[in-house]
């Protein structure tokens, strides 16, 4: 039995007392590809932060290819380096979980973070980086990229903005980000995964509020919550510009309706609980941003909007009865009505997929139905929704995709009136 | 001679008379049985319905399923209705049963512990029915939901078909638990079950032979079958 994640830095590096940076690398299994993050990140301390006392901490859960191995061989000693190993019981010791990994890939994630956390409290570190192993774009300007906003200009949290093909993203892009934006006033991209930057303060904050790590949206939906509890809170919350992500395990890679849920469910969740924060705020402000913008599209993959549109059109033929219990008569009816067009002028209009997704958290807010069958049964919808705008932009330029993100999360903004009042008065 | 037809018919008044005095107070204990059974029926009902709607079990059991599955089989009163009408005929039978023994009637000598006995059996059945209900409607939707978000074409009719399994599953045991017909109830459901899994066998392995072998090469070497996007 493994000590505390404290227990084991300490057995590792009993000199290590206090530190300006920690990095956290949480791998498993990613041997291809932690040695050249680890030069990445150790040039990157080099280069811009050669002043700052830094340990680094590598969170496996439990690689059989000599991840941690790697790890150390890379970084020599150039840093001092621990590797800490999952010690609750985690994903393994729960049957009916097995099968199902978060939406980032990787196993006992939740866990990972909460050791991070724990170890920057205990180091009393001023930044703590965390960086994914799986990640082959990670360049050198990535760890200043995350640490300098914390270290210099007072933010709280770094949240990564990666350039992506057209639509990809695109839950992230029409639910998430707008819901998000609509409900905590912050206008942040939510992409998840590759990297994040935390202030010790916010990191001492996630540690101490032990109904973050308890349920299915903390175990599922880290990558999620971080952000959200992050602008929920009103902590200083920045994006770093980090170019093309390119990594050996896509996030995503469960299917799309367990995605969903996981995702969604966390969002949702988290409502419940910053009700009396969202329900004041109103209006959006964006946040500060540090990296370079690289210009030009990143060729985009085929889309097959018939099997989307086709996935629809069956939700709607076979999930009604549900859908009539999640959503409000006015916009079943508008979701009615799509049913009758042709495939080429299928149209899931903006403001109708608004009151799906308000309906629905509504709905997830009542319980009408077990929640994990609400969330999925809206897999339909969703395709539909994202039919809809990659038909509306597929002609046009990167430019109008980026313009139909931006009515979405607009539309989210002006139509959360209807959300509170559904939410108070259903 | 007139003596005896005297004396007889005396006699036969009198016996009358003492067993009609003997008979009298247990005729007065089973109506009072059968009114303290009205009385106490009633109050359990009412106590009942109203915790059931301070913990707002009908929501509840909307959630779950339990009122749609019920209103599909034509129930048309809610369920802490049907709990409460249900508890008020159990007192009210059980009070009975225990004015049919203070009757003490031959033919109604053991009756009241036979009712106790078969209570327990009762009690377990209408459990098992009510949890298999709720299987049945969960397992359904869940079905439902999977069979199509995957795109599979007849979702509700594999939907259908999980919901019936339980429901035929949860029957049988049922009757087994009461002891209904038991050697009937295995027999049936033995063949039942078995003759649909051998249908599905043969469905498969003549009829769609070619799509379960397509389908399986295409899960085997991982074809790509979704679209390119990354949602998340």
């Amino acid at each position: 039995m493994e000590g505390t994640a404290w227990e084991q830095v300490q057995e590792q590096c009993p000199d290590v007392h206090k530190i300006d940076l920690l990095i956290g690398l949480p791998s498993f299994n990613q041997s291809s590809t932690i040695g050249s993050v680890v030069e990445s990140i150790l040039g990157g301390l080099k280069a811009s932060l050669a002043h700052a006392s830094a340990l680094m901490i590598n969170a496996d859960a439990g690689s059989q290819d000599g991840t941690p191995d790697i790890v150390k061989e890379a970084v020599g000693n150039l840093l001092p380096v621990a590797l800490v190993k999952p010690v609750t019981e985690g994903m393994s010791a729960k049957p009916f979980v097995l099968n199902r990994l978060s939406y980032s890939g990787m196993p006992a994630r939740e866990e990972a973070f909460r050791s991070l956390f724990a170890i920057t409290e205990q180091l009393q570190a001023k930044a703590c980086v965390v960086i994914d192993g799986n990640v082959r774009s990670v360049t050198t300007e990535w760890i200043d990229l995350f640490a300098r906003p914390v270290l210099e200009k007072g933010a709280d949290y770094v949240a990564p903005l990666f350039r992506r093909q057209r639509y990809e993203g695109s839950l992230t892009n029409n639910l998430i980000a707008p819901l998000t934006r609509s409900l905590y006033g912050k206008r942040v991209a939510c992409q998840t995964g590759g990297g994040y930057g935390f202030s010790g303060k916010l990191a001492s904050f996630y540690l101490e509020k032990e109904f973050l790590w308890e349920g299915d949206a903390a175990r599922f939906g880290i990558d999620s919550w971080l952000t959200t509890v992050a602008v929920a809170e009103g902590y200083q919350v920045w994006q770093a510009r980090l170019g093309t992500k390119i990594q050996d395990t896509k996030a995503g890679a469960v299917d799309v309706s367990m995605m969903l849920a996981q995702a969604v469910g966390a969002s949702y969740h988290y409502m419940e609980h910053y009700q009396d924060v969202w329900e004041k705020r109103s209006g959006s402000t964006a946040v500060p941003e540090i990296g370079q913008t690289i210009e030009g599209e990143v060729e985009s993959a085929a889309i097959k909007v018939e099997r989307m549109v086709k996935g629809f059109r069956q939700g709607l033929r076979d999930l009604l009865p549900i859908w009539e219990i999640i959503l409000a008569p006015e916009t079943l009816a508008g979701v009615l009505a799509l049913g009758l067009r042709e495939d080429e002028d299928f149209n899931f209009p903006l403001s109708l997929w608004v009151q799906t997704v308000y309906d629905s958290a509504v709905a997830y807010h009542e319980k009408v139905i077990h929640r994990e069958h609400l969330l999925k049964s809206l897999t339909p919808l969703y395709l539909g929704r994202t039919a809809s705008m990659v038909l509306e932009t597929r002609d046009g330029g990167p430019d109008d995709v980026q313009r139909t993100i931006e009515q979405g999360c607009q539309t989210f903004e002006a139509m959360k009136p209807y959300l509170v009042e559904r939410w108070r008065f259903q | 001679m007139s003596e005896m037809w005297q004396e007889a018919m005396v006699e036969a008044f009198r016996e009358m008379m003492r067993r009609g005095a003997l008979f009298l107070p247990k005729l007065m204990a089973m109506v009072t049985f059968l009114l303290l059974g009205l009385a106490v029926g009633w109050l359990v009902k009412h106590v009942l319905m109203r915790i059931l709607s301070a913990v707002r079990f009908e929501v509840l059991c909307e959630r779950m399923g339990l009122t749609p599955a019920l209103a599909k089989a034509g129930m048309k009163q809610d369920i802490p209705h049907l709990i409460g009408r249900l508890s008020f005929w159990m007192v009210f039978v059980f009070f009975a049963f225990m004015g049919v023994d203070a009757l003490d009637l031959p033919a109604t000598a053991n009756l009241m512990s036979a009712i106790l006995g078969f209570l327990p059996d009762i009690f377990a059945a209408i459990l098992v029915a009510l949890l298999g209900i709720l299987l049945a409607n969960f397992s359904g939707e869940a079905v439902l939901i999977a069979a199509v978000n995957a795109q599979i074409q007849g979702a509700r009719l594999i939907a259908n078909m999980v919901r019936w399994g339980v429901v035929i599953f949860t029957g049988a045991m049922v009757l087994t638990q009461l002891g209904i017909a038991k050697e009937i109830v295995i027999a049936a459901f033995s063949i039942i079950f078995g003759g649909i899994v051998l249908a599905l066998a043969i469905a498969v392995g003549l009829g769609g032979r070619t799509i379960a072998k397509e389908a399986l090469e295409r899960r085997l070497r991982r074809e790509k079958h979704d679209d390119e996007l990354t949602h998340i």
